[in-house]
């Protein structure tokens, strides 16, 4: 490993509509090494990578390119100049083999039709030199995640790519297809190809790379050698000392279990276990806190709890009932009550009036409906009443959901959930993309009705948010709870559980 | 193990056992009941489809208890109707039975078979790269308007099949326009292609023709006579029409481009997975465009071989097509998007259609039985009966590049 | 991972959104000008086409003036009620007459819409309404009328509705889709009414066996009409029974918890089984009562008219009215207000294309009712255009606010 440069990117600035994505970021690549980027979400690790794939412009800074000035104006610029990317999300055709989705766009003919022996042929030497063991005429549709993963290396790898872009690799793999993995990056780093890998996991950074930037917050941190750092360290670095925006709340006083998880399992669509033996309790004037990186199980053990996907095994017991269908009806009666992650997708019909909207649980119970007939005049009466009792701005209770800003379209799902009174509380990611007056307003709200007596259990990705607001924080890793902490507890010390850590923390 | 199941335990072995194998040779088996009681064979005692009848359903059943539920009751169905249509067969003079089933019957069937084999390739092209056409009917019927316009004003059935092409083609560059670029709704889309079809092809014909048959002497598609293969092949496909040919020729070549070119490949990633394709460099605007254009082309000279060819013998009528654009998109349906599956349903339903004309002298009840098989078949096949239908995943979804 | 924030753009809607949320974003974005404008360019466009090929501007025009007159909307400027004298009056009772089956059908396709379902079937349901409407009219010929007449509507838009249902369970239980489902039924209906009514069918007129036709509905199932010469099919109260069925239509949707859950599901079927909304059941139940609405029309139209209806020859074979209920449904937004004024505008064009140029002294009769699918064609292709529309829709709000970030994914600033 030279100091020779494959990749300098200097002062890049990339700007959102209310956000400054990358702030001035400074980030180089040696020939040969494999140079982690690491950072929380949010932090700009993706941005910073699309910019150099092509995908954004950067709106300052430069870029060079084996000592060269470069500018992309697309993916397809980029992979000509020897730059590969393989995403968190592949772009792969699941009915074709594999060798057809890596000779896709340049593929190898012979007069009119398609040497598919001979791209099988290439396939399979790039796959041998590389050990990235996968079979060129199976089907995409028939392989695990961990070999479609490698085909998206080959794909790059046969565009010619000297400088590999993985964006959160382990995301989807076991831990042994992580292994293979490594093997498989190691292979590449000694034929000389440069990499750059992004994560958020500090074991697997400190195992795999040679040097690690982290960003925080849309700006570079510190650049250091894997050799000398710790996971503390990076902790550290990635969370840093901010200041926090906490709230006044007086001490909790927790009265009966409300929410209770028992061993729970869940599996996701794909049928992959995403919430491994989970076990927890939420009192009545609680709130329950649970970190976590975005993935690592949090949505599928929200849905199970609230009926909207399948328990393996395992029992939720919602209020002294116990739920074991997978019902959201079943759930609801039960006395839960849900702010999505996805307000717009999941919380809310954007064509329904806001009145509509508030009365989409029990549209067909007295007062709202009486043996199936309507009566909107009464719906519009309670949501006039929770519109101002929630202080929604942006229209009335004719309004469209969609034409409201997110924050108001968020007190509107709160709003609906919090008046019907549920014994336990599920908000996940509830303020986010919201400003900071509705962020403010929420959390006073979640506090205020964990007084009334509610249990509450708050899944967010901001750590902040977690220890501002919770009484009890647990966090997910890998579909399992591996920290639980009441009272005092350092940021550094969730972080790093959040992130795999392994150390140990008294309760 | 026994010696028994270990002998049982090989790969060919294996492979019949397969719960798919029984399946479709309960089906076949339900079909050749049937097809026992018919000339050539002609079996006149009900035993014989009765036997090979519950063979099948036997093995449909077995199909049913090895998991393939909708495999194995489809086989149970056929089975049952192999037993049905046998006894009626048994039941109908032999005379009849000549008369309807004789090498004409072929003949009939590759001709009713051609503008919807036709059509199903056209859809093919296009629902592969990802844009659904119900508008196949409207241009099938423009080609069958337009093409004799074409041979009656241009002098020979040549210029017919230019000027049906370019109409055709012209058609679905219009509804691709709306489709593609405006990504407007393609049921919709396609819907008034086939309202404004109708009202073209009948204003023109009246403007035109004044809504009589076009004048006798029009050149018609010709024959292509093969001289000297004997007395049953002669009549059965000794003088197909040219038309006719060039299906057999087109299920080959898109055989052939669809799976066998780098063209192919791109177009069926088109319709999978456009973003994939994109990110790849293909411009899925242009391939999408080009598809639906060819089968706007194709269904064309499909629609020509109605008014053209040696039924149609050189006359339109309003609304000729009376819903056969339809029936290519179930052929296309049916067959799994595949060429040689769009072959075997479009077959199919052409052999149902023949058979319903013949009939229509004996039993119309029986012929407007046969008549309305290819939607029923088709709507058994979406229900998922005989495998799953799978159409390419991105069909319909307009593409937006970003 | 941050999110999008604020509400997407009408370009990401027009994208992401189910099909009601899109047919929906249309209505608010174009308002009553839109299908207005639409209209007008379709009669212009059509215009041009008869222009260019009679040759004649002049011609056009005062084809376009007997096509008016044969509506008979020109009554409203002399309004009488006796038929024998009016020609107007007579015309507008049967364009009137028209627009009762289309408002109809019409409400089949706008229901389906709003529950996000494609529903061409209208034809097939229509027909199911008519045959079984007619075998119900002809048996039971001893019943008193009233219930004679419920029977048969009933039964028609029953079993309709059932036919209909089969699209709705096919895509509930194995997720086939409507659009092709129902295209099938449509052609199993016509052939099941062939068979029916052909030589030797069951429901074959008993007395003239050669002839493919129906038999006559029994005089106790008729509709009486109210407005028409003595004779004449005039209109009869089958219009009051449609409009009555835009006030259930609106009721339904607006005022029941049916209809709450059936638009719910239109607009985001995720967000509705999260609200506790059985998903499956609604795609059913909004299949089978749009067939209601188709076979309703059916059933009016064979309880209405006094010839009976020729399976196998003219009339059922070449009926479009099942599709042009997608017309009418889209014109008017899926409104019942739109539903109306769009079935009062096709029924027109139907009666007066096909019947006010009879004399044949302007241009021939045959080319005006081409004319009409021309119109009808030309209508449908620009409703289905979306992005006209948010191209309008956008370049007003630009004025408005200052340009919006880049590009989509822009807008989704990921870490």
């Amino acid at each position: 490993m030279s100091d020779d440069l494959v990749l300098e990117m200097r002062d890049i600035r990339k700007e959102f509509p209310g956000v400054v994505a990358n702030d001035e970021v400074s980030f180089e690549v040696r020939r040969g090494e494999v140079h982690a980027l690491l950072g929380e979400n949010g932090a700009g690790k993706s941005t910073l990578m699309n910019i150099l794939y092509g995908l954004y412009r950067p709106d300052g800074g430069e870029i060079r390119l084996n000592g060269k000035p470069v500018s992309f104006s697309s993916a397809r610029d980029a992979i000509q100049a020897g730059i590969g990317m393989v995403h968190q999300h592949f772009m792969l055709i699941p009915v074709m083999t594999v060798a057809e989705n890596i000779v896709l766009g340049i593929e190898p003919h012979s007069g009119l039709l398609l040497d598919e022996s001979g791209a099988e042929q290439r396939v399979r030497e790039l796959s041998e030199r590389f050990g990235l063991a996968v079979d060129p005429t199976a089907l995409i549709s028939d392989i695990t995640v961990g070999q479609e993963q490698r085909v998206e290396i080959l794909k790059a790898l046969y565009r010619g790519a000297d400088l590999l872009i993985l964006d959160e690799p382990t995301a989807v793999l076991t831990p042994q297809e992580a292994g293979e993995l490594f093997e498989i990056v190691r292979s590449l780093q000694a034929d000389g190809k440069s990499i750059i890998f992004i994560s958020h996991k500090l074991n697997e950074v400190l195992e795999i790379a040679d040097r690690i930037t982290v960003l925080r917050r849309g700006r570079t941190i510190e650049t250091v050698p894997a050799q000398g750092a710790t996971e503390e360290s990076l902790a550290r670095a990635m969370v840093g000392r901010d200041v926090l925006l906490r709230v006044e709340k007086k001490p909790a006083e927790a009265g009966d279990v409300l929410l209770a998880v028992q061993d729970l399992h869940v599996s996701d669509d794909r049928g992959i276990e995403k919430v491994r033996g989970i076990s927890f309790d939420v009192r009545a004037g609680e709130i329950v806190g649970i970190a976590g990186v975005d993935g690592n199980g949090q949505t599928e053990l929200i849905d199970a709890i609230c009926g909207l996907q399948k328990i393996e095994s395992g029992t939720v017991t919602i209020g002294g009932r116990k739920l074991t269908h997978a019902s959201a009806r079943a759930a609801l009666d039960a006395g839960i009550g849900h702010i999505p992650e996805d307000r717009q997708r999941r919380g809310l019909v954007l064509e329904f009036s806001i009145a509509e909207n508030i009365a989409l649980h029990d549209y067909a119970k007295p007062p709202d409906a009486k043996w199936g007939w309507l009566f909107p005049a009464r719906m519009v009466q309670r949501a006039r009443t929770l519109i101002r009792e929630f202080d929604v701005r942006g229209g009335g209770p004719y309004t469209r959901a969609g034409g409201l800003s997110g924050g108001n379209q968020q007190k509107v799902v709160a709003a609906r959930e919090i008046d019907r009174d549920p014994s336990a509380l599920i908000a996940a990611q509830p303020t986010r993309g919201l400003d900071v007056g509705a962020i403010e307003y929420l959390h006073r709200r979640l506090v205020a009705e964990r007084d009334e007596g509610r249990a509450i259990l708050l899944v967010s990705l901001e750590l902040e948010e977690i220890m501002s607001l919770s009484d009890r924080i647990l966090v997910i890793y890998e579909g399992e709870i591996v920290g639980d902490h009441t009272g005092d507890v350092s940021e550094e010390q969730i972080g790093l559980e959040m992130l795999g850590g392994k150390e140990r923390a008294a309760a | 193990m026994s010696t028994w199941a270990a002998r049982l335990d090989n790969p060919v072995s294996a492979r019949l056992r397969d719960p798919a194998v029984s399946g479709f040779l309960g089906i076949f088996l339900g079909a050749f009941a049937a097809f026992l009681a018919i000339p050539p064979i002609e079996a006149r005692t009900v035993t014989w489809p009765i036997l090979v009848g519950i063979v099948a359903a036997v093995l449909g059943v077995w199909t049913v208890t090895r998991g393939r539920r909708r495999l194995g009751w489809g086989a149970v169905a056929a089975g049952v109707i192999g037993i049905a249509l046998g006894i009626a067969a048994t039941r109908s003079s032999t005379g009849n039975l000549d008369a309807v089933f004789d090498a004409t019957l072929i003949a009939q069937t590759l001709g009713l078979t051609t503008p919807l084999l036709f059509g199903a390739i056209a859809g093919i092209f296009s629902e592969r790269s990802g844009v659904v056409n119900i508008g196949l009917e409207g241009m099938m019927l423009m080609g069958a308007f337009w093409g004799v316009y074409g041979a009656d004003r241009g002098g020979t059935w040549v210029v017919g099949l230019l000027v049906a092409a370019g109409v055709g083609g012209l058609l679905a560059l219009v509804y691709a326009f709306f489709a593609i670029h405006l990504r407007s709704d393609q049921i919709v889309g396609g819907t008034a292609v086939n309202f404004l079809a109708v009202g073209i092809t009948g204003y023109f014909f009246v403007q035109l023709y004044n809504n009589a048959p076009v004048p006798s002497g029009v050149s018609l598609l010709p024959n292509v006579h093969i001289p000297g293969i004997g007395h049953f092949l002669g009549a059965a496909i000794g003088d197909l029409n040219i038309l006719t040919w060039a299906g057999f020729a087109l299920v080959i070549v898109s055989y052939v481009v669809l799976f066998k070119t780098p063209i192919g490949l791109r177009i069926r990633a088109c319709g999978e997975h456009p973003r994939a394709a994109d990110t790849v460099g293909i411009n899925v605007y242009a391939i999408r465009y080009g598809c639906v254009v060819l089968s706007g082309i194709l269904v064309a000279l499909g629609g020509m071989y109605l008014s053209e060819g040696p039924e149609g013998n050189g006359s339109f009528i309003f609304n000729m097509t009376n819903g056969r654009g339809f029936i290519a998109l179930a052929a296309m349906i049916f067959g799994n998007w595949r060429p040689a599956g769009a072959f075997g349903a479009a077959l199919l339903f052409g052999f149902s259609d023949a058979l319903a004309l013949k009939l229509q002298v004996y039993s119309p009840q029986a012929a407007t039985m046969f008549r309305s098989l290819p939607y029923v078949l088709t709507l058994i096949a979406v229900a998922g009966v005989i495998g799953r239908t799978v159409a390419p995943a991105a069909d319909g979804k307009p593409y937006a590049k970003q | 991972m941050s999110d999008p924030g604020p509400t997407p753009s009408p370009e990401q809607s027009a994208e992401t959104g189910t099909l009601a949320a899109r047919l929906a974003l249309k209505q608010r974005a174009g308002g009553i000008i839109v299908p207005i404008v639409t209209v007008l360019f379709a009669f212009v466009m059509s215009f041009i086409v008869l222009a260019a090929t009679q040759r004649s501007f002049h011609t056009a025009l005062l084809a376009f003036k007997e096509i008016f007159e044969g509506t008979g909307l020109n009554w409203i400027f002399h309004p009488t009620t006796n038929l024998i004298t009016s020609i107007a009056a007579y015309n507008l009772s049967q364009t009137l007459l028209e627009t009762t089956t289309l408002i109809l059908t019409g409400l089949a396709v706008a229901f389906a819409f709003r529950c996000g379902m494609f529903n061409i079937g209208g034809q097939g349901q229509y027909l199911v309404g008519l045959i079984i409407a007619n075998w119900v009219g002809v048996d039971f010929a001893g019943l008193n009328s009233f219930v004679h007449i419920l029977l048969a509507i009933s039964a028609g838009t029953l079993a309709a509705a059932a036919w209909a249902g089969i699209a709705g369970v096919l895509k509930a239980t194995v997720g086939a889709h409507e659009v092709i489902t129902t295209i099938m039924l449509n052609w199993i209906a016509f052939w099941f009414g062939e068979w029916l009514f052909g030589a030797g069918g069951p429901l074959q007129n008993s007395t003239d066996a050669s002839n493919p036709v129906s038999n006559q509905v029994s005089p106790g199932a008729r509709l009486p009409d109210f407005w028409g010469p003595q004779g004449f099919q005039g209109l009869h109260i089958g219009i009051f029974i449609a409009l009555a069925a835009l006030v259930v239509f609106w009721a339904l949707l607006n005022r029941t918890t049916l209809g709450y859950e059936v638009r719910a599901v239109g607009f985001n079927p995720d967000a509705a089984a999260y609200g506790g909304i059985n998903v499956k059941k609604n795609f059913i139940r909004a299949m089978a009562i749009s067939g209601a609405f188709a076979g309703l029309a059916g059933a009016l139209d064979m309880l209405g008219g006094t010839t009976n209806y020729q399976f196998g020859q003219l009339d059922i074979p070449f009926s479009q009215v099942g599709f042009l209920g997608i017309a009418v449904a889209l014109l008017g937004r899926n409104t019942a207000v739109g539903t109306l004024f769009g079935a009062l505008l096709f029924g027109a064009l139907l009666y007066g294309t096909n019947h006010g140029l009879g004399s044949g002294s302007v241009i021939q009769p045959e080319l005006a009712g081409n004319l009409t699918y021309i119109i009808q064609g030309l209508v449908v292709l620009f409703v289905g255009a979306d992005i006209l529309i948010l191209y309008v829709w956008n370049s007003r709000k630009r004025l408005r606010r200052k340009p919006p970030a880049k590009s989509t994914k822009a807008a989704q600033a990921p870490a």
